[in-house]
């Protein structure tokens, strides 16, 4: 990691809607540029932070709120914070074994390095979604 | 976000599903040793998988055996375009294949990881030759 990337904090603010997906995801390259990923963390990072603004449009019941993505390096580590207004709801087994629906979790979990839901107590959810960067 | 659908050239359908600004996910349907070939081109996410779902279930109700999906233009998929995939194979006859063309080195992870090349039902194809070989090899089995 370069002495330049401490304290760097980048942020993005889109309608919750999936057609705004590829703009969150180019935002997460441009972010993962700035910090000199390898390409394969790039692509794991744009589809976990993805995985995580997805659930938000779908389940979190909050049509008229932003939905913000932050991304912030700190302790060697490269974190994308998703939030949203509402809440953020696990996949329901029942319907995952008759549609595969309900991959967008574990892909998150086994795709990044850490994965944490923290729920405020003003209502609304956050996900962090980190990759450790390499140390050069 | 729209569905476009489209009729470009005799044989080939064409169906877009676009949104505001990030450029279309684009199906074209035609055909290969018969077998159907769902050629997709640009991400294939929450927003623009039912392009391809439907595409695959038109493909399915035409009483077909083995589907092609050709994601040589493919640069991103995810747990939608994933479901889109799983959802096509468990209709497909289990004599039949569902042949994955050209996936690049991510989307062939992504495939990796959540099981799919374990399916008896999916083979690989490095490009549209080899699954070419592998249907004339099938029809000359039977």
């Amino acid at each position: 990691m370069t002495p330049a990337c401490e304290g760097f904090c980048r942020a993005i603010e889109v309608a919750p809607e999936t057609a705004r997906l590829a703009d969150i995801r180019r935002f997460v390259e441009e972010v993962a540029a700035e910090v000199a990923l390898d390409r394969e963390r790039v692509f794991d990072l744009k589809v976990a932070v993805s995985e995580a603004c997805a659930n938000v449009v779908e389940h979190a019941g909050c049509e008229t709120v932003p939905l913000q993505v932050r991304a912030l390096v700190d302790a060697e580590r490269l974190t994308f914070t998703v939030s949203d207004g509402g809440v953020f709801r696990p996949p329901n087994p029942c319907k995952q074994v008759a549609g595969n629906r309900g991959l967008g979790l574990p892909l998150m979990v086994a795709l990044m390095d850490e994965v944490s839901f923290v729920r405020s107590p003003e209502g609304g959810t956050c996900v962090n979604l980190s990759v450790l960067l390499p140390t050069r | 976000m729209c569905l476009v659908c489209t009729h470009g050239g005799e044989k080939n359908q064409v169906a877009r599903e676009s949104d505001n600004d990030s450029g279309p996910m684009e199906v074209q349907t035609g055909s290969l040793r018969n077998a159907p070939l769902l050629e997709t081109q640009g991400d294939i996410d929450h927003g623009t998988c039912s392009g391809l779902d439907t595409a695959l279930r038109d493909s399915l109700a035409g009483g077909c055996r083995i589907i092609l999906l050709d994601l040589t233009q493919v640069s991103y998929i995810d747990s939608g375009g994933l479901s889109v995939v799983f959802s096509a194979l468990r209709d497909i006859p289990s004599d039949g294949w569902l042949g994955l063309i050209g996936p690049n080195s991510d989307v062939r992870r992504l495939f990796e990881l959540v099981g799919l090349f374990a399916d008896p039902n999916v083979r690989v194809f490095d490009d549209r030759q080899a699954a070419e070989i592998a249907l004339d090899e099938e029809t000359e089995a039977l």
